[in-house]
């Protein structure tokens, strides 16, 4: 039997009696759409604390060149080691940590949106202060304490640790003060070579306009350029720059997007290290400046579980690259912003509660304990949330089944029809599973859009993150239909059994 | 197969129904032979076991036992789905209810058959064209949208009779066909069934409680008790189109 007129039945058949059909579809409807909000808030959880954690940097690694270590205290507490330390002079570290004691709350929130190397330390991140220009001293401390002297990374470096497993990107890191002018127009601000993959690794980065460096601009080391925001305001004022020419160090360079961040905690301004700063391949850096080392290198975890065996392994792995005996010390610092995280109240207060609640000893928390103490709990959560969504899902089956039993009833003599002309006992079962089926996915594809509603309104009115794959909606509607075939099957049993002479006697 | 070997070659059956205490003795050995082309009547009292021979004959039910060769394949104990496979293509059933499907229009009714027709794949264009030549063979073909509860009983019969006829079946079995029917439509029913066997040669049994009825077909088989106590040809054989002529000419003449 052609399955186009098998479905044209089916549709006939649930049109006859359409008040039971639209309120058996409701049933279903309600009941795919309450797993598919459910799972929504679950995954949503799920994905907006594993964007905590990556947002403090949980997954980020930073190797610096040079071994600055200021305070060699590796526990959770004040002293955490910053990666920016070794790009920085002491008295520099001193006071910066100061104020951000004084104002934790705020650090904390930027660790939260962003991780930037040098966020924490730089003086300007004092918000009592004002500025509107970082003066040239302070941006040449910089490279007059890191920049060249302790050289010890390279570009090769990079690609080794890029074939560690679990490692996720890994980005070059260079880092000038430069001029950057555009007609009569010129600013002062900070200049990363970078590898493409940066916008991935930076959580809540935006491209408004434009794009970042592409792979050939990156492996022929064009001389193309990334704006921040703010260096883009500043150069350009509201002119859109993409497409024009900036120069720096007598060099042209073509501008070819702008960054921005899509946090609204973090409001971009001067000063800013992330988008009061141009971006440009490392390549082109290492070209133009006939340099060959890298100040630093950042690393993501793919899980943050294995943060840790990716520090070692790449410590491991440097030394010997570096040649470097069993006694000496590393010529590289090693550095995960999540530790600082954590002492610093990084983590979300509930997430923090939740890992404490969770977790006796908190200082003693490795990474993975963790990561999976957090995986655990929000599956848990899911799971529940799942579970309770399911039952309203069997309701909907069983009203399925009801409605299935009544039509084999009601239609007995119909059966006995089809029976007569020559239907076979599976045409007549397989007819009456394709109704329950038809039935199910029917209320499964309005349960899809109901639910996404209510996902988006969820988000939208109590802010809470929900998440939607397509994978879950491809299982909500996989689901209805296998519930269909289960609670339909019995129903369709029984009408394949009837007898073709008694049904057809049936009154 | 010999042009004479019989149609219908039915041999000593029975059924049997198990029911709770006596069982229900419903054909107790009957044998009979129908050749292509016969129009038979088959009568009897009621409960004498004429619908049980006519469901064994329909392959809609097995006999207890006994042997029936439809066109010389033994069909007493094939499987369902061949005795479906049989139903769908080599007959056709019409029934005293009529057996539509309600809220469902007389041309899908008619195209039921071509649904569940295994073997060939027929487009639904190809389906609504066969399903409206036989509508118009039983004169419904402005009909084909209506649907049952829009259509008189005898019109209702026709429309059952086109979906018989769908997937030219050789054999068309109806069950006291005229018993919902006035006398009149019952006439027009009957003349369709005399076309039938005259024009396609196709054969028929027919089963009615209604001696004069039965009058209509070539050979006259009567039931009692689950056997057959009387075979002969019909010997004072009515003709539908002629009574319906001459009803007609006197419809005239009273109008003049
Ligand atoms: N499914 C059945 N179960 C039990 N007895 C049956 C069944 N069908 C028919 N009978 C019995 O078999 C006998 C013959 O019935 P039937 O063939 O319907 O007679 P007819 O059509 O001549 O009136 C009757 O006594 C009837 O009660
Ligand atoms: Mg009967």
């Amino acid at each position: 039997m052609p399955t186009r007129s098998s479905l044209a039945i089916a549709f006939r058949a649930l049109r006859r009696n359409r008040l039971q059909t639209s309120l058996t579809i409701i049933g279903m409807t309600i009941g795919v759409a309450a797993v598919l909000a459910m799972i929504a808030i679950g995954t949503g959880a799920e994905a907006a604390i594993e964007d905590q954690i990556r947002a403090a940097g949980m997954n980020l690694i930073v190797v610096t060149a040079g071994n600055y270590k200021v305070k060699a205290t590796d526990d959770f507490g004040g002293g955490a080691v910053e990666p920016s330390a070794a790009l920085r002079r002491h008295d520099d570290v001193a006071q910066s940590s100061g104020a951000c004691e004084k104002i934790s709350v705020v650090c904390a929130t930027r660790v939260m949106s962003f991780f930037s190397p040098t966020l924490l330390a730089h003086p300007e991140d004092d918000p009592m202060e004002k500025h509107d220009h970082p003066t040239a001293r302070q941006r040449l401390g910089d490279s007059e304490a890191g920049l060249g002297s302790a050289a010890t990374l390279t570009a090769e470096d990079a690609e080794a640790i890029r074939g560690i497993r679990g490692v996720q990107y890994v980005a070059e890191g260079l880092h000038q003060n430069v001029h950057v002018k555009a007609g009569d127009k010129r600013w002062f601000t900070r200049l990363n070579g970078t590898d493409l993959h940066l916008p991935l690794i930076r959580r809540a980065w935006t491209i408004p306009s434009g794009r970042f460096f592409n792979a050939g601009e990156q492996s022929r080391a064009e001389q193309v350029i990334v704006l921040g925001s703010v260096a883009a305001q500043r150069v350009f004022s509201d002119k859109n720059p993409v497409g024009r020419d900036v120069t720096i160090w007598n060099q042209p360079f073509r501008v070819v997007g702008v960054v921005t961040t899509t946090s609204w905690m973090v409001a971009p301004a001067p000063g800013d290290d992330q988008f009061d700063a141009v971006y440009m391949p490392f390549s082109t850096v290492h070209r133009l400046l006939n340099l060959a080392k890298l100040n630093d290198i950042t690393i993501t975890a793919a899980s943050t579980g294995e943060v840790s065996p990716i520090m070692s392994e790449v410590t491991r792995l440097l030394r010997v690259r570096h040649g470097i005996g069993d006694e000496k010390p590393d010529d590289f610092t090693v550095t995960t912003q999540a530790r600082q995280a954590l002492a610093r109240g990084g983590l979300r207060p509930d997430v923090a509660r939740a890992v404490v609640g969770n977790v006796s000893g908190l200082e003693k928390v490795t990474l993975e304990q963790l990561g999976k103490t957090l995986d655990r709990a929000t599956r848990t959560m899911t799971a529940l949330l799942a579970g309770i969504a399911a039952v309203s899902l069997l309701v909907g089956g069983i009203g399925i089944m009801n409605i299935m039993l009544l039509s084999v009833t009601e239609r007995t003599r119909e059966i006995g029809v089809r029976r007569a002309v020559g239907a076979r006992a599976r045409d007549v079962r397989s007819q009456f599973v394709l109704e329950a089926v038809v039935l199910s996915v029917t209320g499964g594809v309005i349960g899809v859009i109901v639910g996404l509603a209510a996902a988006q309104g969820l988000s939208r009115y109590l802010h809470w993150s929900t998440t939607i794959s397509p994978v879950a909606v491809i299982l909500s509607v996989g689901v209805a239909a296998a519930v269909g075939i289960f609670f339909g099957w019995y129903p369709a049993k029984q009408a394949a059994r009837l007898d073709p002479i008694q049904s057809l006697r049936y009154e | 197969m010999s042009a004479d070997a019989a149609l219908i070659a039915v041999h000593d059956i029975t059924k049997i129904y198990a029911m709770e205490g006596a069982p229900v003795h419903a054909l107790r050995g009957v044998t009979i032979d129908i050749h292509r082309g016969e129009f038979v009547a088959v009568v009897g009292p009621s409960g004498s076991g004429k619908s049980t021979f006519m469901h064994i004959l329909g392959c809609l039910d097995r006999p207890t036992g006994g042997r029936y060769l439809l066109d010389g394949r033994d069909v007493s104990h094939l499987p369902d789905d061949d005795l479906s496979a049989i139903r769908n293509r080599q007959i056709g059933f019409v029934f005293q209810g009529f057996n539509l499907l309600a809220r469902t229009s007389a041309v899908e009714n008619v195209e039921l058959p071509l649904l569940y027709a295994h073997d060939s794949r027929i487009s639904p264009g190809e389906r609504r064209r066969r399903a409206m030549t036989a509508l118009a063979a039983v004169g419904l073909e402005n009909r084909a949208e209506h649907h049952p509860n829009q259509l008189s009983g005898g019109q209702q019969q026709r429309v059952a009779i086109a979906r018989a006829l769908l997937n030219d079946p050789a054999i068309l079995l109806a069950d006291e066909p005229t018993g919902n029917l006035d006398s009149r439509t019952s006439v027009e029913v009957m003349d369709i069934f005399q076309r039938l066997k005259k024009e396609r040669g196709i054969t028929i049994v027919l089963i009615t409680h209604e001696p004069q009825v039965a009058e209509y077909g070539s050979r006259i088989v009567r039931f009692k008790d689950g056997r057959v106590v009387s075979d002969h040809p019909n010997s004072s054989r009515r003709t539908a189109a002629e009574e319906l002529a001459a009803v007609a000419l006197g419809a005239a003449e009273d109008q003049a």
